[in-house]
């Protein structure tokens, strides 16, 4: 009886803290994977966009100040890249044609930056957009020619990028939404087309109430 | 030279950073050989505590359920995607990995096994055999990137070692059934 005592009494002990170490290890049961976890972070520590110097499709170059007072919805990508990428701007060209067209160009701004600044140059990226009807405006492709600037701005955001030996890369995705003061106010899923256009176009609603 | 004495070399060599760093560049070798590995190098170090601390062994494990549970729940711990990604980003992670897999689970293992029952023996490779299907399934159709550190294709290995390994379970549950050890003596 005694042993059988000890016994529950260490079998308890064990339970809670196996619930404990599932309880932290996964943010209250909420985050199984690193990915969940990372966008988690990220909303709630809202970083703001480092000061990179981007280059667009048309060979021009400034940093996010350019788009001060808009909000801008971000992918990363790369253009060699034959599986997510195309989805993801693809997805990404739905959530633009969704989007009100009042807001466009005056409100938000559309941006996909390249993690391959040098297959990636202006020329390339012009033709990319084609693919997608981007008018190199309201939606721009843009590049981070120094790659200092870009793993900063990758570090930043939690986009992890991982180069196979076949000149892939293999990376994260979402969508981003940087509010008018240049902070990260949104990650959200990339597949989730409707829904993403409809939190972007309700915060953008908000914003010219205001 | 005892077996506590191997056991502790072996978990010396796991720990050193070259080899450490090796076997986590390649998903299937962390989950499948690395993990395991700790857990026998604690398996071997488990006499060791076992005759410095017998008592405590006896008063709070005489029936072994409680060590297997723990042994189970560390077990399943490092089975979710985001503690094998973490273990490579998160310094404590990996820290708490290389104390949590021997000296939690290897030691209760090594303690509990022989106290249960074949009935207790049996559910736990069946359970282990559920899981492992699962994972295998997971890992290899789920249509998601679940490590960000590892490529998909990583990914899809992983699973077929899962599978492979839960095919392994079977047979020996089969043989266990079927096959009648002392008939051959």
């Amino acid at each position: 009886m005694i042993k059988n005592k000890h016994n529950i009494i260490s079998l308890v002990l064990v339970l809670v803290f196996g619930i404990v170490l599932f309880f932290i290890g996964t943010d209250g049961f909420s985050a199984f994977t690193v990915e969940t976890a990372r966008v988690k972070q990220l909303i709630d520590d809202k970083p703001k966009f480092p000061d990179v110097t981007l280059e667009d499709s048309n060979g021009r170059k400034y940093s996010i100040s350019e788009f001060e007072d808009k909000y801008v919805f971000i992918t990363f990508l790369y253009t060699s890249c034959t599986t997510v990428c195309p989805e993801l701007e693809y997805n990404m060209k739905q959530v633009y044609d969704k989007v009100p067209s009042q807001y466009k160009g005056e409100d938000i701004v559309f941006l996909s930056i390249s993690f391959d600044p040098e297959r990636d140059d202006p020329a390339t990226l012009n033709k990319y957009k084609d693919f997608f009807k981007s008018d190199g405006e309201t939606w721009r492709m843009a590049r981070v020619p120094n790659q200092r600037e870009l793993d900063q701005l990758l570090k930043a955001f939690g986009v992890i990028v991982i180069p196979d030996e076949y000149g892939n890369f293999a990376h994260n995705s979402a969508f981003y939404l940087v509010d008018k003061k240049g902070s990260l106010v949104n990650v959200m899923d990339y597949k989730e087309i409707n829904e993403a256009a409809k939190t972007v176009s309700n915060i953008l609603e908000k914003g010219t109430e205001e | 030279m005892n077996q506590s004495f191997y056991g502790f070399l072996l978990f010396i060599f796991l720990v050193v950073p070259p080899v450490a760093n090796f076997m986590e560049s390649v998903m299937v070798i962390h989950m499948h050989m690395q993990m395991p590995m700790l857990v026998i190098a604690g398996f071997l170090m488990a006499r060791f505590f076992k005759n410095r601390f017998p008592g405590f062994f006896e008063k709070w494990n005489s029936n072994g359920v409680p060590g297997i549970l723990l042994f189970v729940i560390i077990m399943v711990y490092w089975m979710l995607p985001r503690t094998m990604d973490e273990a490579l980003t998160t310094q404590s992670v990996e820290v708490y990995k290389f104390i949590s897999l021997p000296f939690l689970a290897g030691v209760s293992l090594r303690d509990s096994w022989k106290k249960l029952s074949s009935f207790g023996k049996n559910s736990i490779i069946i359970s282990f055999t559920i899981m492992f299907l699962g994972l295998g399934w997971l890992y290899i159709w789920s249509p998601v990137q679940l490590c960000n550190n590892y490529l998909v294709i990583q990914q899809v290995t992983l699973g077929w070692a899962f599978l492979t390994t839960a095919i392994g379970l079977v047979v020996y549950l089969g043989y266990n059934f079927f096959i009648d050890p002392s008939a051959y003596e």
